[in-house]
């Protein structure tokens, strides 16, 4: 993807460019808001990270005038105000998705490269499908190797959403926010345990594991 | 009505105003009664002496002359002007005679009194009040006129020989006294009325006035800052009250913004060199093949999450306590929130050897804000699995209590919390001794707090279910909402039943 990082964190900045290009992207910076616009508005991006606190014109009004110059670009706001009403106001103002400072890098990775596949037209699909396991979202069924799978509402929410994001990484927190819709971070590992039972269901009886937990980032559904 | 009447009654102005008009009419009451007293009242006393001057008079003809003389002149005054007289006697012979214009008309006693007059005070008379009929002539219709007269007997040596009545024609009189006690009552009537009409207007402009100040208390209290009071520039008390309120309000308001750009600055100075931090020690760690170097990295870029969301916490319930997010609260059923916390903890409960149950009624409404109350019961059921001992129980409850009140409890059989410590614990960084060598920061009782105050609920701790040995209290941590008030449905009218 290219994906124009919009920040005046130097340090941060280049860490984010050196993270998400040995991801496999290629990286613009930019290191305020006015720049931010121009560049935005001159060159095609897949995807932008933009901080709310910029200098020379801040995050959000950047976002507004590009939506109203009609650009969808998916973008991740990126702020030290984490509060959920500051959430909602960027997300109001156009946001695709919002993440507080600090954040680990795997967790920006993550979201960036899910709202970057979100504005992909085939978005609208009905069945979701890796390696031998098959979801159909009309159905509400879950089949592995053609053998049916029974999952509760919220495991198949759980499952759902890694399977959306099937290859990539998505974190604990983003589970919480697009699983439970919880906007705060517990201090146990409740996460992990609804992950161990969705484990035991889809990999437990077949021989190649497809649900990965990544180190310090979060899990991966991959073949 | 009657509500409305009483309101109107507590307010303190309506009621001072309404003191002060009573007393108006207490002294019109009083000043009308003395012009009456001074004018009427001395009429009437007038007359009463007059006439015992002529009853006396009489005596002393009788006493010189005789009987005639008495009744010659009784003959000759009587019937002139608003005179008129009685005087019967029986001769020796027992023959009436009787002497009088009032011998031959209708009378109608009104009231009668006893009263003693002669200098040495030794004749018995009776005052008597009393309605004389005068019947129509060719000129005159006819007439009842009240009448004030003086009856009683003459004496020779101690012996009644003749009763005689002298009486004056008092009409006019009475009919002023009328009219005066008339204008007495209905000026009375009209001061009252204009006093209670006064006290109610007044009363109502001054509430008006006051309730702006109320709405305004209230509001600012419900964290919108930017109200202020409203001013009509008159510089009267109240205008200088608002004003001043005003000016503490700027200058409260510039204090709170100072304070929250203060936090909102080291928020985003501090967390993006910690970002910086944490991001370095993350790509050290994946850099780093050594796993003792990568397991010591990651565990110091955890160290780096920890401090941050600390540090979180406290600028999260310092917005909370300022009351900012008051206004996004709806009134909502609780079950949902707390089947999803339920479904949410309930395996992590397994996993670590606690039993969870909950009893989750439905048919509450309460005021609240999903995100704010999961995180409260979320940190009240985390901290109960963490110092519930192995083999423990973890029960989470949704209940209307005796008040009829929402109660969120989670309770547990761990170790409890110490009465005198109960207050102490919902403190920011307070910790217990026993729980210091437990990760954490001491602020998640105090958030749950910080969200149980904005809710206007009350967050208590208690004992929870003791422990089947019974070294263990428990702890029972509850959330009691207070109740939602609803707008009064007005009920429908009765079906109308056909007669």
């Amino acid at each position: 993807m290219r994906i124009l990082v919009v920040e005046d964190d130097d340090i941060a900045a280049e860490y984010v460019r050196k993270g998400l290009m040995e991801a496999g992207h290629v990286v613009d910076l930019a290191p305020d808001g006015e720049l931010g616009l121009e560049m935005a508005r001159a060159a095609d991006y897949d995807a932008l990270v933009l901080d709310r606190m910029l200098p020379k014109r801040d995050g959000l009004s950047v976002l507004e005038e590009m939506r109203k110059d009609g650009d969808a670009t998916p973008v991740l706001i990126l702020s030290a105000l984490g509060e959920v009403d500051q959430k909602v106001e960027g997300l109001r103002a156009g946001g695709d998705d919002y993440l507080a400072k600090p954040y680990s890098f795997t967790e920006l990775l993550a979201r960036v490269e899910a709202i970057g596949r979100r504005s992909d037209p085939t978005a609208a699909v009905t069945k979701l499908k890796c390696g031998d396991l098959e979801m159909d979202l009309l159905a509400r069924t879950v089949r592995r190797a053609g053998k049916n799978i029974l999952l509760q509402p919220r495991e198949f929410r759980l499952l759902e959403c890694l399977m959306r994001n099937a290859g990539r990484v998505v974190t604990r927190t983003m589970l919480l926010e697009k699983v439970w819709d919880y906007h705060f971070d517990p201090q146990t590992n409740v996460i992990d345990v609804h992950i161990s039972r969705l484990r035991g269901k889809i990999d437990k009886e077949f021989e190649e594991p497809l649900l990965h937990t990544v180190r310090g980032a979060g899990y991966r559904l991959q073949v | 009505m009657r509500a409305a009447l009483v309101k109107l009654y507590r307010n303190t102005l309506f009621r001072l105003s309404l003191l002060g008009a009573v007393f108006f009419v207490v002294a019109l009451i009083i000043a009308l009664g003395n012009v009456y007293f001074l004018t009427i009242s001395s009429e009437i006393r007038q007359v009463d002496k007059s006439l015992a001057v002529e009853v006396e008079e009489f005596q002393t003809l009788l006493d010189e002359g005789g009987l005639i003389p008495v009744g010659k002149e009784i003959f000759f005054r009587s019937g002139s002007g608003d005179r008129h007289y009685l005087l019967t006697s029986r001769n020796q012979d027992g023959a009436d005679m009787v002497i009088g214009s009032l011998g031959e008309q209708v009378v109608t006693l009104i009231n009668q009194e006893k009263t003693i007059i002669g200098e040495e005070g030794d004749a018995n008379f009776t005052k008597v009040d009393f309605i004389l009929v005068i019947p129509a002539t060719d000129t005159e219709p006819a007439a009842e006129r009240r009448m004030r007269g003086l009856s009683g007997y003459l004496q020779i040596d101690g012996k009644n020989v003749a009763a005689v009545v002298a009486s004056r024609d008092v009409e006019v009189t009475m009919r002023t006294a009328e009219r005066v006690k008339n204008a007495i009552f209905s000026s009375s009537a009209i001061a009252l009325i204009l006093g209670l009409i006064s006290s109610w207007y007044v009363s109502r402009k001054f509430t008006q006035r006051v309730e702006a100040f109320n709405h305004l208390a209230s509001d600012v209290r419900a964290g919108h800052l930017d109200r202020r009071a409203p001013r009509n520039y008159s510089e009267d008390e109240m205008d200088l009250l608002a004003e001043h309120l005003n000016d503490m309000l700027d200058h409260i308001d510039r204090l709170m913004k100072a304070m929250r750009y203060a936090g909102d600055s080291i928020a985003h100075d501090l967390r993006s060199p910690l970002t910086r931090l944490r991001t370095r020690l993350e790509t050290a760690a994946t850099e780093v093949k050594d796993s003792k170097a990568e397991e010591t990295l990651f565990a110091a870029a955890d160290d780096a999450d920890q401090l941050l969301k600390t540090f979180d916490s406290v600028l999260r319930i310092a917005r909370l306590e300022a009351g900012e997010r008051r206004e996004m609260l709806s009134e909502l059923d609780p079950k949902m929130i707390l089947d999803d916390i339920a479904e949410l903890y309930e395996p992590a409960c397994e996993d670590v050897g606690l039993t969870f149950t909950s009893e989750i009624k439905e048919g509450h409404l309460v005021s609240a804000d999903r995100g704010l109350i999961s995180q409260a019961v979320s940190n009240l059921v985390e901290n109960a699995i963490k110092y519930t001992p192995e083999g423990g129980a973890i029960h989470l409850s949704l209940l209307k209590n005796k008040e009829g009140r929402s109660v969120i409890s989670i309770v547990d059989n761990g170790p409890g919390i110490p009465q005198d410590s109960r207050q102490r614990v919902k403190e920011r960084f307070v910790r217990l001794d026993v729980s210091r060598s437990e990760p954490g920061s001491g602020l998640g009782l105090a958030l749950v707090d910080a969200i149980a105050d904005l809710h206007r609920a009350s967050f208590t701790l208690g004992d929870g279910r003791s422990s089947e040995d019974g070294t263990r209290p428990g702890l029972a941590a509850r959330i009691t909402f207070p109740r939602v008030r609803r707008q009064k449905q007005s009920h429908p009218a009765p079906p109308l039943t056909s007669v």
